[in-house]
């Protein structure tokens, strides 16, 4: 099953002089369960795509299709609940808000789509045990480690039924032992059926995804399988 | 996913848990940011705290109700002890009050102080008398007296007094707590004997008022109007509504930098699926707790402080206020207001955070500013809406709808305009030193904040200038106050006060007359006088001289009687004991017609008409051939139109008195060469010409004296009582109620409150471009650097709001005045100099002050 599928989108920022094509007649298609890690240099239109691909803005041109529904069709609203229950985000900065405790930024989604706060909570604490987070859920994410806040991030991204998980440098205000277990539960969560896309620099995180999708100046060049990785030093427990 | 709950999965609609959890997050930040937002939490309370001050002043600043009736509706005043029309009243109005008035002389004074016997528990008046200390009198030996009445006559309670020939006993300190300018002394019931004035109170109609027959001495009668609420409710409503726009301002300028500073997180909330609406509740839900917690707090401090303050009031308003007689709707009201408005200030911020992109709102940059020319039309478009209000809110009556509307639209006006100043002060900025350029191109970048923060300095700077202004054109000049604050008059009249009320001149033998010179001059020594001035006055040799028994005269009411001391002249010959007077040509009354009639003013007053001298002359450097062969009154005033004098009654050889008659002068305008001014000066002289024609006489009836410096209180009580004993009166400056105390209090106050917006703005902004400090400090600019944008910042927003305050104030007071501009000639300069060059050079010093520390390390500005 198709989770995201790009088709020719193009990109222009600016007006004029100031014009510039963030992305250029971009295709692709993510499937469930699938992990497609974007690289490139600089400037090359990687996160640009990662937002249109999360409905964040608009192409210029192009479609943009999730779960089989045209992002074009749909109105502010419609995508914000697109993104409510379907799409999960993870920032290099982690993002999380710095009002609410580690529970509550995973449970925010879910009481954002109207569910009632216990049960919100539920799934948001089964969230967190399965990303071995459950003993800090009552932390502030400023009493929280870097490698923990991104892993709160990530269960903010998976809580609830989302089949689309982009996560826009996910390990790059990590140290290296932090990436790892970042990539590694991103590797879980698609071994779970989720579509991810992962936008990387770092070519030993790039080579746990399924493909590798290379962008120079807002096109894709060049696209890659990686062999077998370090995705083979997942446990039994991480693959099922 | 198959880990997932399946329940999460189904689709609810109830927005109510994502209320909840938005409502949640804003209050944790609130509670983790209150110190950011303690200054526009302390600014929304203040405001509210001075509107709800402002509210209850300006609902008890009017009298409560007359305060010569208590609580009856009409007053009748008979001359004289007239028993039979009291009787008559009391027959025909049912209940009647009666309070007798004698008058008694102030020692070496001209003034006469009110005596009444009245009764403490009467019917009526009963709200009119107040036990301060000490208890009321009883019978014939006592009298209680308001306090500086005790104070000028030298006596404590248990202390003696002479009360017009009989010795009483000084038993209490009342006052009239409707009227604390009232100052009088209080008998028993039936102990001002026999009274001068009668005044009776009842409650009857219009009709039955009307239809009641007094006799002939039936001197006055009054009934009580109905209150007249609607100037009160429209200053409290127009106190509201700018206490509430202050608000709005202050709100929304530190909601839209909190909106900033919360762009990445509002962006995140966008990431995870929030609508707009949700964005827009997180900003709202932290509008409502501002302004519920700011103004309960406000409103409670608002009522602290007016009780603490109120008798700080009283002395205001000169009358007592009863602590919680307040406008209650008023203050709910505000309260209700205050918290809408703070949502709704947070509102705007809140929809532009909304609809900001994701992206854009995710890397915390800003929407891009609409252009300021697009404000710049809507703010003129407001500002002429509300100059044209204010000018027709005043015609004959206030017109509360077009005060309050026009109050609004010029506030909007200024508020629209901002950007425009803002951008203009930029462009002007261009050449500046980098720092300056910085920090004023900073001001038009973040216009959306820095024109808000504009608003709410220009309008508490606004509201300042505007009382500064009115307080300047309303006051009463220097010249219209009877002396100078060094000078003294001494006046040869009889200690009873007589020659005032009465236009009468003491007969007096020369020797007489040089002794009395002598003790005037030894009183002039005491004061280290430099002038001494002999004044003399005109009278007709031919009038009758007549005798005046003291004591009568001693009964005869305060100043405003002078007719019923007439008719008390007891006859033509000296009777033993009596004091011959003698009524001269030069006092009589007189009606000035001033020049400000064009302003709709006209004013009745009695011009001191004394001799020109050549000693007179000579002090006022009039030449005599200046003065016209046929110029009978020569004057230095240039407001006496007509000037008409009575002329003494004459005795037409048959025994027949007549007059007074009129006189028509000629009169001519010359410059006198010292300041000769004020309504006590000899500023009008009647010349040797005139004498001459009307066959009148010079005497002797006064010396201005002059000191190097103004009196003081101790020298004039001294020189009363020295006078009191030699037997003739001084007169001296007679201060006016001063609204300077008001001007400079306003000024503060505006001054206070835009420092308080300037730190909350200031601290914001450059919080928010805390990134551009680092990179100034990776750069290798110095602490000087750092403190010089700041400083220009502060100084910048402080200096527009200070010119667009006062432009603003001018426009709005130039609407209000338009009939007649004169009184805004005089120009508060001290306070507007405060305004405009005092409070940016204290911006300037402050943002220099307290800035001088090194910013955090380069680093990511973390999620809020």
């Amino acid at each position: 099953m198709t989770a995201l599928e790009l088709r020719d989108v193009s990109k222009v920022y600016g007006v004029g002089p100031t014009e510039v094509h963030a992305l250029r007649n971009v295709s692709l298609t993510v499937d469930a369960g699938v992990l497609v890690a974007v690289m490139g240099p600089s400037g090359s239109g990687k996160s640009t795509l990662l937002t249109i691909a999360g409905s964040l803005e608009l192409p210029t041109t192009g479609e943009v299709i999730v779960e089989g529904t045209s992002l074009a069709s749909m109105s502010r609203n419609e995508r914000a609940r697109l993104r409510r229950r379907s799409i999960g985000y993870v920032f290099q900065d982690f993002n999380l808000l710095a009002g609410l405790t580690s529970l509550e930024n995973v449970a925010l989604p879910l009481e954002l789509d109207g569910v009632g706060a216990k049960r919100a909570r539920v799934a948001g604490m089964q969230a967190l045990e399965e990303l071995g987070m459950s003993d800090r859920a009552s932390r502030f994410p400023d009493e929280l480690s870097g490698g923990e806040r991104q892993r709160v991030a990530i269960a903010r991204a998976v809580v609830g039924d989302r089949h689309l998980l982009l996560a826009d440098e996910p390990s790059g205000a990590l140290d290296s032992v932090n990436a790892e277990g970042v990539i590694r539960l991103v590797r879980a969560a698609c071994q779970r059926g989720v579509a991810g896309v992962i936008v990387t620099h770092d070519a030993q995180l790039a080579s746990w995804a399924d493909r590798v999708v290379f962008l120079r100046d807002g096109r894709i060049v060049d696209q890659t399988m990686p062999p077998p990785g370090p995705e083979s030093l997942l446990t039994p427990d991480a693959r099922s | 996913m198959h880990d997932r709950p399946a329940e999460v999965i189904a689709a609810p609609s109830s927005s109510g848990p994502a209320r909840r959890a938005i409502f949640r997050w804003s209050w944790r930040l609130f509670r983790r940011e209150w110190r950011q937002q303690i200054l526009v939490l302390a600014l929304v309370a203040l405001a509210v705290a001075g509107t709800t001050v402002g509210t209850a002043l300006a609902y008890n600043a009017g009298q409560p109700r007359d305060a010569t009736f208590g609580t009856a509706n009409s007053s009748m005043t008979f001359s004289g002890p007239d028993n039979a029309d009291v009787a008559a009243a009391r027959k025909a109005f049912g209940t009647v009050e009666r309070i007798d008035h004698q008058s008694i002389p102030v020692p070496g004074s001209p003034s006469r102080l009110d005596l009444r016997a009245q009764d403490p528990e009467g019917t009526y008046s009963r709200p009119t008398l107040r036990l301060v200390s000490g208890r009321f009198p009883n019978g014939g030996a006592e009298v209680a007296m308001t306090a500086s009445a005790a104070t000028t006559f030298g006596v404590r309670i248990g202390g003696h007094l002479d009360v017009n020939g009989h010795a009483r006993r000084l038993v209490g300190i009342v006052e009239n707590p409707l009227d604390l300018n009232d100052e009088f002394a209080l008998v028993a019931p039936g102990q001002a004997d026999p009274p001068a004035q009668v005044a009776i109170l009842f409650e009857a109609s219009d009709h039955a008022v009307n239809a009641f027959q007094p006799s002939v001495h039936a001197t006055s009668v009054a009934t009580r109007g109905t209150l007249d609420t609607t100037l009160a409710a429209t200053v409290v409503l127009a106190l509201e509504t700018i206490g509430l726009l202050f608000v709005g301002l202050v709100a929304a300028a530190g909601f839209t930098v909190m909106a900033q500073r919360r762009l990445r997180a509002l962006g995140m909330l966008g990431a995870l699926g929030a609508t707009d609406r949700h964005i827009r509740s997180a900003m709202v839900a932290n509008g409502a707790v501002v302004g519920v917690v700011g103004s309960v707090t406000g409103a409670v401090t608002g009522l602290v402080a007016w009780v603490a303050l109120t008798p700080k009031f009283e002395d205001l308003v000169k009358h007592r206020i009863a602590r919680f007689h307040l406008p209650w709707w008023a203050i709910v009201v505000a309260i209700v207001l205050a918290t809408v408005t703070s949502i709704a200030a947070a509102w705007w911020p809140a929809r532009s955070a909304a609809r900001a992109s994701i992206v854009a709102a995710l890397s915390g940059r800003p929407s891009p500013q609409k252009p300021a020319h697009r404000f710049a039309g809507a703010g003129g478009v407001f500002l002429a809406i509300g100059v044209a209000c204010l000018a027709f809110a005043h015609q004959d009556t206030p017109k509360p709808a077009l005060i309050i509307g026009g109050t609004i639209a010029t506030t909007f006006g200024m508020l629209f305009l901002g950007p425009l100043f803002i951008r203009m002060l930029a462009m002007l900025g261009r050449r500046a030193p980098i720092m300056v350029r910085l920090a004023v191109r900073d001001l038009a970048r973040y216009q959306a904040r820095s024109a808000a923060a504009l608003g709410a300095i220009s309008l508490a700077l606004g509201i300042a200038a505007t009382v500064a202004i009115s307080a300047a054109a309303a006051a009463v000049p220097e010249a219209a106050t009877n002396l100078p604050a060094n000078q003294a008059i001494a006046y040869l009249e009889p200690a009873t006060g007589l020659g005032e009320d009465t236009n009468a001149v003491q007969v007096m033998s020369s020797a007489d007359v040089a002794k009395l010179a002598a003790k005037v001059s030894a009183l002039a020594a005491s004061l280290h006088a430099h002038t001494v001035l002999p004044l003399s006055v005109a009278i007709n040799p031919s009038s009758p001289t007549v005798s005046v028994d003291p004591a009568q005269l001693n009964a005869s009411p305060n100043a405003s009687g002078g007719s019923v001391s007439i008719r008390r002249v007891v006859g033509g010959s000296a009777a033993p004991g009596a004091i011959l007077i003698q009524i001269p040509a030069s006092l009589g009354r007189v009606t000035i017609i001033s020049n400000g009639a064009q302003s709709g003013f006209q004013i009745s007053d009695q011009v001191p008409l004394y001799v020109a001298t050549p000693a007179v002359l000579h002090r006022y450097g009039i030449k005599a051939d200046q003065i016209a062969k046929t110029t009978d009154i020569i004057t230095s005033r240039t407001d006496l139109h007509g000037l008409v004098v009575h002329a003494p009654p004459r005795d037409d050889g048959a025994g027949v008195r007549r007059g007074p008659e009129q006189w028509h002068p000629t009169i001519q305008h010359i410059r006198f060469s010292t300041d000769a001014s004020h309504t006590s000066d000899p500023t009008t002289l009647v010349t040797v010409h005139a004498l001459q024609h009307f066959g009148l006489k010079a005497v002797q009836a006064a010396w201005l004296i002059e000191t190097p410096r103004p009196l003081t209180a101790i020298q004039i009580s001294a020189a009363q009582h020295a006078a009191a004993i030699a037997g003739f009166t001084v007169e001296t400056h007679q201060s006016r109620p001063s609204n300077a105390r008001l001007r400079d209090g306003a000024t503060l106050i505006g001054l206070l409150l835009a420092l308080g917006v300037l730190a909350m703005t200031v601290g914001l902004i450059r919080s928010e471009t805390a990134n551009d400090l680092r990179t100034l400090a990776a750069t290798g600019a110095s602490s000087m650097a750092r403190r010089s944008l700041t400083g220009a910042t502060a100084g910048a927003l402080a200096l527009l709001g200070a010119l667009l305050g006062t432009g603003g104030a001018y426009v709005a007071l130039v609407a209000w005045h338009r009939r007649d501009l004169h009184p805004l000639t005089r120009v508060p300069y001290l306070n507007l100099a405060t305004i405009l060059v005092g409070l940016p050079i204290i911006a300037i010093s402050a943002g220099w002050l307290l800035s001088g520390r090194e910013p955090a390390a380069v680093g990511h500005q973390p999620l809020e």
